[in-house]
């Protein structure tokens, strides 16, 4: 019975998540066209339950389920992160479903599948437990790109997350199998604890460079970003905001967990990482200022800030972790925000080019006004959550030396490359235009509103009062699973 | 006294734009007005109140408040940052004169703003908000957060309410100054870093920094990322191109605030931080400061004398006057530096002056074209007597307030005693100064050709029904007129609240 305590103390929440999927899926085929928008309703309590449940985890670390899963401060903090992102995802996701008629539940069993499998995927102790969390989420995540099935771009976007998705999966699961080689053993704590008397050779080095290659492509860093700017333009948008944020939150929060299997080549790692991060940051940047299509700008921006993160990553220090750990919790915020603002703007107009915003602020002054708040947030303009999300991450990358500063400059000079882009769509929602008629055939939706508006004023809220905030991120990045090894 | 307050001084303006922009007040543009205008007025009584609570025989900054948590805990705990404000010398003159140019601003704004009355008022409200932030921040990271915060509105003023290509002088603008600050931010952490090495804190605070004790090349290195984004705001001349397009396209009441205060920020950072900072390295740098500011005062000078269009002729003299800043400030002795603070405050009076006698003539006219203009000074009299003595107190006519300001700066930088640096340069300051001083001349030509070309001569048919001055523009006239006029006689009613800082900041150079 050990097992069962292990799952009611431990893995409530992602229990809360299977009961949830296991009656929407019932639910899905019982219910009439019309009792599914009832679905709607059960996934939204069942994420709120959730997120509710982890106040009842204990506090103490705790392997459970046979030692492939970790319960700790770190982990916990992650997966309710993914919980509350994957709740604004299904506020953002209410109105575009509604004319998907007997169709629509699954989008939402799809949603809250990948929310399960980033769950699991964060906490991961064991190989075997983070190749099946990776697959549930990122298989979820390619049926909800093609989920408007007539829509070309869409079924461009899922083939193509599927194809390098599956193949970066291939490369990932051939570099654990020579760590299972080199150790005979696919618990990760385990291998962390051989690493400290193992002699680093190139058959290691090379299995980790293939292992970091899979998680490069979830938080669509450079060399594996192709797939970012296709399937955001592509895929539904409460989706791409779900690929943005919540799936980027749980390849960031493995990626940390796993920075102790890079210790014992630690300076080889650090400098790698550093330089792909510098890569990512610039590429996304500069190609983002070419950008038409806003949801492309978005797509690009968010390789930009992962490289930011990477950044701080690569720093291999908990003071550079507690600092992408914050800038996550920010990230969060404004990007959601953003996607909100964006899919308000496109629910209304059926544009994406950067040049429908023209005239937003005089037409639609509030939806302006959030939209602006967050835009000016990714730039990093202070008194939002971006600035200080930046410029924590900047002190902590400045803590670490000469050649921290080094890069500290690149990505210096990338926030003034992105300040150009994000105020190009601020200029035109700004821009006077000839007063034109609009047609507002789309009632309002409140859900969408309330997200906008609850982002935004949490990206102010965030950047004015961070203080327990950060102290929050420091200390879950002290207190982090496996990451004793760090100074 | 104790309802005094730097905190209620900073965040009144917050509370207007607030107050203004949010849905409860009517959007009546005469009420909305009249509203700001009253707001303004009340901030610059209040700032006026400071100037009798300031000690003016201490040295260093007073009046300190900080804001912290309940549990005593720093506004910014983790990294060290506190909400903390003082106010010395140097920031108290600029203070008042922020809040009586931004008086002047929103008063002048009547005719020229035409629409958006309440995001214009509430952005012109944050936008003092920023500024008086960066003057009485006592702490880096809050004196940055403001720096950067400044942009935004900014942005939004030039870019809605402009004209000609005002978006890509917004941009401009924005870019520009915020490429420069990354060079400082570097820099911040560069010493933020050093300092907790060095003692185990982490702190920001202005004062812990002073003089700080670095070694070399990271003191230079610091100095220079500072100077960059100082160089940029000042403006510097290589760095210069962005303040033409953006003076050109602003509104007046902007181009006013932008010539008045925002180049001083460039100013102020040079001091505070640049000399405050690095006393050992200015000392070796010196030479470069004097160069650039004598390149400043020429280049400004001789590209004002080609300009055709009024606006940009004004931009190109505050190019020139700030450089005389430059070279003040490069002089390094007490003589020196009062005449670059006093300079900075005489400039940002007298170039608000010129921007509202410019933006005067366009109302009327419809054109900046000096050539198109001739005899305006038959229609429009009191236009000309006042823009007169504005443009004469400029070249630095004696008893008015330019004078007295340039005199400090050029007999300060004469008398240095400072060595000049033979590793850079050769020539000794006071060669460079007279140089300078042709740059007075030039500068005496262009506005002096530019008054006789607009106001004197034969007027054209056209502009023979134009109409002189509103009540509205002879009080903001008026009121740059009596101040230049006032501490042109009586200078030393000014430089008594600053001179006793600039002592305290040059004691550490000065043997």
């Amino acid at each position: 019975m050990n097992w069962f305590f292990d799952i009611v103390n431990f893995l409530l929440p992602e229990m809360i998540v299977i009961a949830t999927i296991l009656l929407s899926v019932v639910l899905t085929f019982l219910l009439k066209e019309k009792g599914q928008k009832s679905i709607y309703l059960i996934c939204l309590t069942g994420v709120l339950f959730s997120i509710v449940s982890f106040a009842f985890i204990p506090a103490q670390p705790y392997v459970a389920l046979l030692g492939s899963f970790l319960s700790a401060d770190f982990t916990v903090f992650f997966r309710a992160l993914i919980a509350l992102g994957t709740l604004f995802v299904l506020f953002m996701s209410k109105r575009y479903t509604w004319n998907y008629g007997i169709w629509r539940g699954e989008f939402f069993i799809l949603l809250l599948t990948a929310t399960l499998g980033a769950m699991l995927l964060v906490a991961a102790s064991d190989f075997i437990m983070l190749f099946v969390a990776i697959e549930t989420l990122s298989l979820s995540s390619y049926a909800l790109c093609g989920y408007t099935k007539n829509d070309r771009l869409s079924n461009e976007a899922a083939m193509k997350y599927l194809v390098v998705g599956a193949s970066s999966s291939a490369i990932m699961l051939f570099g654990v199998s020579y760590l299972y080689g080199i150790f005979g053993e696919t618990n990760i704590l385990k291998i962390m604890e051989m690493l400290l008397g193992y002699e680093p050779n190139f058959t290691l080095v090379f299995a980790l460079l293939l292992m970091l290659g899979g998680f490069l492509y979830k938080i669509s860093a450079v060399p594996f970003h192709m797939w970012t700017p296709d399937v955001y333009e592509g895929a539904p948008i409460p989706v791409a905001a779900y690929l943005s944020v919540v799936s980027k939150i749980a390849g960031f929060a493995i990626l940390i967990r796993l920075i102790p299997l890079f210790v014992t080549t630690a300076m080889l790692w650090s400098f790698i990482i550093a330089i792909i991060a510098v890569i990512t940051m610039s590429v996304g940047n500069l190609v983002a200022i070419v950008q038409k299509n806003v949801k492309r700008l978005m797509a690009y921006s968010s390789i930009a800030h992962a490289g930011y993160m990477l950044l701080g990553l690569a720093l291999f220090t908990k003071l550079g972790v507690s600092g992408v750990v914050f800038y996550l919790i920010t990230y969060l915020f404004m990007n959601i925000g953003a996607w909100a603002g964006i899919e308000i703007f496109i629910n209304q107009s059926g544009k994406a080019q950067i040049e429908d915003f023209k005239g937003l602020a005089y037409s639609q002054p509030y939806l302006a006004l959030g939209l602006t708040v967050c835009l000016i947030s990714l730039a990093g303009i202070p008194l939002t959550a971006g600035f200080l999300g930046k410029f924590y991450l900047f002190q902590t990358i400045a803590f670490s030396g000469v050649w921290g500063f080094v890069f500290l400059f690149f990505a210096l000079i990338n926030t003034v490359v992105a300040m150009y882009y994000y105020l190009k769509i601020v200029r035109q929602m700004f821009k006077q235009v000839a007063p034109v008629l609009r047609l507002d055939v789309v009632p309002k939706s409140i859900s969408l509103n309330t997200i906008l508006a609850f982002s935004a004023f949490c990206v102010v809220f965030i950047g004015i009062f961070s203080s327990p905030i950060i102290q929050l991120a420091q200390q879950i990045s002290l207190n982090g699973a496996g990451l004793g090894i760090l100074n | 006294m104790e309802h005094l307050s730097l905190n209620i001084l900073l965040f009144l303006p917050l509370i207007f734009c607030v107050i203004i922009a949010g849905p409860w007040f009517p959007n009546h543009e005469v009420q909305i007005r009249r509203t700001a205008k009253a707001f303004a007025s009340l901030l610059f009584v209040y700032s006026i109140f400071f100037v009798a609570l300031f000690d003016f025989t201490k040295i260093g900054y007073q009046l300190i408040e900080t804001i912290e948590f309940a549990n005593g805990q720093r506004w910014f705990e983790p990294i060290g940052a506190s909400f903390e404000l003082g106010i010395d010398g140097l920031s108290l003159i600029l203070v008042v004169l922020t809040s009586f140019i931004v008086l002047l601003a929103s008063i002048a704004s009547k005719p020229t703003i035409r629409k958006r009355h309440k995001l214009y008022y509430s952005m012109l409200f944050l936008l003092t908000f920023a500024i008086l932030g960066v003057f009485l921040a006592k702490d880096l990271f809050l004196f940055f957060l403001f720096w950067e915060l400044e942009l935004i509105p900014m942005y939004f003023l030039i870019s809605i309410w402009g004209s000609g290509r005002k978006e890509y002088s917004a941009m401009k603008f924005v870019l520009y100054t915020f490429l420069g600050s990354i060079f400082m931010l570097a820099s911040i952490l560069a010493l933020y870093f050093y300092n907790f090495g060095q003692t185990g804190n982490l702190t920001f605070d202005i004062s812990a920094y002073n003089a700080i004790n670095a070694p070399f090349i990271l003191s230079l290195l610091c100095f220079i990322g500072f100077f960059i984004a100082f160089a940029v705001k000042v403006p510097i001349v290589p760095f210069h191109t962005w303040l033409p397009d953006a003076h050109v396209d602003a509104p007046t009441p902007i181009s006013m605030i932008l010539a008045g205060i925002l180049l001083k920020m460039g100013g102020y950072g040079l001091i505070r931080f640049n000399l405050g900072f690095f006393p050992e390295i200015i000392k070796f740098l010196a030479p470069i400061l004097v160069i650039l500011g004598v390149i400043n005062i020429i280049y400004g000078a001789l590209i004002a004398l080609v300009q055709d269009d009024l606006k940009k002729l004004v931009a190109y003299s505050s190019v020139s006057h700030m450089g005389i800043v430059l070279l003040g400030l490069g002089a390094l002795s007490v003589v020196g530096v009062s005449g670059a603070v006093f300079q900075m405050v005489a400039h940002g009076v007298i170039s608000a002056g010129l921007f509202m006698a410019v933006g005067i003539i366009y109302l009327r006219c419809h054109t900046r074209q000096i050539s198109e203009f001739g005899g305006l000074g038959q229609v429009m009299p009191r236009a000309m007597y006042f823009t007169l003595i504005i443009t004469l107190a400029s070249l630095g006519l004696p008893l008015l307030i330019g004078f007295a300001a340039e005199t400090l700066v050029f007999y300060g930088a004469f008398t240095s005693n400072f060595a000049s640096n033979a590793i850079l340069s050769n020539i000794p300051i006071q060669v460079w100064s007279v140089i300078g001083i042709f740059g007075i001349i030039l500068t005496a030509a262009y506005l002096l050709w530019m008054i006789q070309k607009v106001f004197y001569g034969n007027m054209f048919e056209k502009w023979k029904n134009i109409h002189d001055l509103t009540p509205h523009e002879v009080v903001v006239m008026l009121a740059i007129v009596t101040v230049i006029v006032v501490f042109g006689l009586y200078p030393t009613g000014v430089t008594h609240i600053f001179i006793p800082t600039v002592k305290g900041l040059l004691s550490n150079i000065i043997l």
